[in-house]
């Protein structure tokens, strides 16, 4: 804002014709708000020039005082949505605006929900404006709700999809941790029309998942997605080498977390994997003097010692199992 | 959430846009904030909510808009924590009413507006010469909350009308199943599904809205690891799964006993959905809203009213999240979002609400599926819901 907006807005030559509508809070408000007063004179004016819908140059600058003081507000944003229309005012402006306002906070479904209106209206050709700005949100904030769901409405209705896996790579690169990379990574290769749909990337993604998983396997986003891979193919879930292999090679590691290992070994047994020997005696390694048989049994002992949190569930798991192994 | 509101992330609607809050900055953050006690607190909560309805700080003037969700933080609160001597249940129940829109006659209910509470003054302006609403701000989020308000102060809901408040919430209901919150257009996703159930349910009647299109919807929400997003396709959230399972559960979709059933013959995966829910609970004690994120006290109800509708809640590890849940407890009253925050509303009525799951014995009991005091009197949580419905 310029300096303009430091003068009150009942001082300013441009709204003397104007009558504040003061909002009438009756005699007995409940959860009255100490308002500061430049709120309070900001909003009055904006309800006189709402509700005599003056859809002017200065109403729309009026909106934008009223934002910055309260950029929830869906009213303040609807109007201002008519006063664009009335103006025929530049959209690609609007969105310079959108990014200053996000600037100072961007956790907003209404700002979010006005910049798609404004994406939607330019069409295809902002497309790659779209997927930069959630971009440079996403450089400061890679988990922003908002901005993921942005992101892939941007990509289904104006389209994109070109490089998105790599960019789903970099951010994984930068924090492995990150779901929502995680999700969107699922998202591209579920969806994408360049890539053929799940069952066409699954040698490549779990090849890729298997990597991630046995550089961090406490990291719970990488098992997720690995079984996610198998969604609607339990026959290849538990026939693929892969899985149960990744499983081995982290249970016979001293120096990491064993619990999805096991969590995800526990699952295949469930759904049907004839365990071997290899399996056996790498969870009986864990597992040290108990005297279990039943290997998915055992394997639940060994997860209410190794994730206590959650050792009801576990012992409730093996109340379930009804697998002879 | 708003996120804002979820607070930050829900909130905005209490669930709804500042649920997101758990993104959300809390500009009153500071890290000089005392420790906590060992133990509920109930009389510093008391005066907490006490000076918040008198009068709110400037600081929520920017959530000005959501001032019936910001009112309903502090009514239920009260009335959790056993006060509600507190209030001036008619002086309440008035003001609450004088939100409501009204169609000035039944054709202009075809014209596609929502005929329900505004959020706030600021949105509500007098009626023309012809005693019609040039301007009618009717939202979802404030009509739930308006309705959570009057309920939970004994107000009898049979007094309102809700015809032309369920005749009209059909207007938002989009092909997809999904609702948008205000007719002159919003996002739509799971929040705005759930509050046209409770809606429904607490009004008793589900004419207002499809709820096998709304089924679909949220059925096509949940996501690859068992958890819902807030839209189809968006990552699994603690404030998108409540919703989804809170919906499923007040429409009669799915029952206490989803975890008993043969997992095959239910519309959604419970197994995982319980998996996920379950790994929520951080090593400090306390509930993420997503996988790989911080603890954050609303999750401790998001989440932990899911376990319980789906009948999950005994794995939770009740005192690791207790303690997680105290160290948010502020020595001026209220919670925060994290350890060592300063509180404000949304985290403490949702401290409120995860202390009333744990049972605490100075609150009142959860109906978890509405988010509120548990008031069999007064027909909250009066038949687990989803089976009483007019339609």
């Amino acid at each position: 804002m310029d300096s303009v907006a430091t003068v009150p807005l009942s001082e300013r030559p441009e709204w003397s014709d104007v009558v504040p509508l003061t909002q009438d809070d009756g005699p007995n408000p409940v959860v009255p708000i100490a308002y500061k007063e430049d709120f309070r004179e900001t909003m009055d004016y904006f309800r006189a020039i709402y509700n005599a819908d003056e859809r002017s140059p200065r109403a729309l600058r009026l909106t934008e005082e009223a934002l910055r003081l309260n950029s929830g507000n869906y009213t303040v944003w609807h109007f201002r949505r008519l006063v664009l229309e009335e103006l025929e005012h530049d959209l690609y402006e609007e969105m310079n605006f959108i990014e200053s306002i996000a600037e100072d906070n961007s956790k907003n479904y209404q700002l979010w929900h006005h910049r798609r209106w404004v994406a939607d209206k330019l069409g295809p050709e902002v497309a790659g404006k779209e997927l930069d700005f959630t971009r440079r949100v996403l450089s400061l904030d890679a988990k922003h709700y908002h901005a993921w769901s942005h992101r892939q409405w941007a990509l289904q209705a104006l389209g994109g999809w070109e490089n998105e896996l790599d960019y789903c790579h970099e951010l994984l690169e930068a924090d492995v941790f990150n779901n929502s990379a995680w999700n969107q990574r699922y998202y591209v290769i579920t969806r994408s029309p360049f890539l053929g749909g799940l069952e066409a990337m699954r040698e490549s993604e779990v090849s890729y998942t298997v990597k991630a998983i046995l550089a961090n396997p406490g990291n719970e986003s990488s098992w997720r997605y690995l079984k996610a891979l198998y969604k609607d193919g339990t026959k290849s879930w538990i026939s693929d080498p892969s899985v149960s292999s990744v499983c081995l090679k982290v249970l016979s590691r001293t120096d990491c977390f064993h619990g999805f290992a096991l969590s995800t070994l526990l699952d295949l047994l469930c759904d049907g994997l004839r365990p071997t020997n290899e399996h056996r005696d790498s969870v009986k390694a864990l597992a040290g003097e108990e005297p279990e048989t039943n290997l998915a049994n055992l394997v639940c002992t060994v997860l209410c010692r190794v994730d206590p949190i959650r050792a009801n569930y576990w012992a409730w798991r093996k109340s379930k199992i009804t697998v002879a192994i | 959430m708003s996120e804002t509101v979820v607070h930050g992330e829900a909130i905005e609607w209490s669930e709804e846009e500042e649920e997101d809050s758990d993104d959300s900055e809390e500009e009153y953050t500071s890290p000089s904030q005392p420790l906590s006690s060992a133990n509920f607190d109930k009389d510093r909560h008391l005066v907490y909510l006490q000076m918040m309805y008198e009068l709110l700080p400037y600081h929520y003037q920017s959530q000005e808009i959501n001032r019936l969700t910001l009112a309903h933080f502090i009514i239920c609160g009260l009335h959790f924590l056993g006060a509600t001597d507190r209030v001036d249940k008619d002086e309440v129940a008035n003001w609450v009413l004088s939100f409501q829109a009204f169609p000035s006659n039944r054709a202009s209910l075809k014209k596609g507006e929502f005929y329900g509470f505004y959020g706030s003054r600021s949105s509500q302006f007098p009626i023309d010469e012809n005693g019609d609403l040039t301007h009618n701000n009717s939202h979802l989020a404030s009509t739930y909350c308006a309705l959570a308000i009057l309920k939970v102060t004994g107000h009898d809901l049979a007094t309102i009308d809700s015809e032309s408040l369920l005749l009209s919430m059909k207007n938002l209901q989009q092909d997809d199943g999904s609702f948008m919150p205000i007719h002159t257009g919003g996002e739509t996703d799971l929040r705005f599904v759930y509050c046209a159930a409770a809606i429904s349910e607490m009004l008793g009647d589900w004419s207002g809205m499809d709820k096998e299109k709304a089924k679909n919807y949220i059925l096509n929400c949940q996501s690859y690891d068992g958890g819902f997003g807030l839209i189809p396709g968006s990552e699994s959230h603690g404030g998108g799964t409540y919703c989804a399972i809170a919906s499923l559960r007040l429409m009669g979709f799915i029952g206490v006993d989803l975890l008993s059933n043969d997992s095959s013959s239910s519309i959604l995966d419970p197994s995982l959905l319980l998996n996920w829910s379950l790994q929520r609970q951080a090593s400090d004690g306390g509930f993420q809203g997503r996988t790989n994120k911080q603890s954050d006290t609303c999750y401790a109800f998001w989440i932990g009213a899911v376990l319980k509708l789906i009948g999950g809640d005994a794995f939770i590890d009740k005192v690791a999240l207790r303690q997680f849940l105290l160290s948010c407890q502020s020595k001026y009253g209220g919670f925060s979002k994290f350890p060592g925050a300063l509180p404000d509303l949304y985290h403490s009525y949702y401290g409120y609400t995860a202390f009333s799951l744990l049972e605490e014995p100075e609150l009142s009991p959860l109906c978890p599926e509405l988010g509120l005091p548990l008031l069999t009197s007064l027909g909250i949580c009066k038949g687990g819901g989803g089976n009483h419905q007019k339609s």
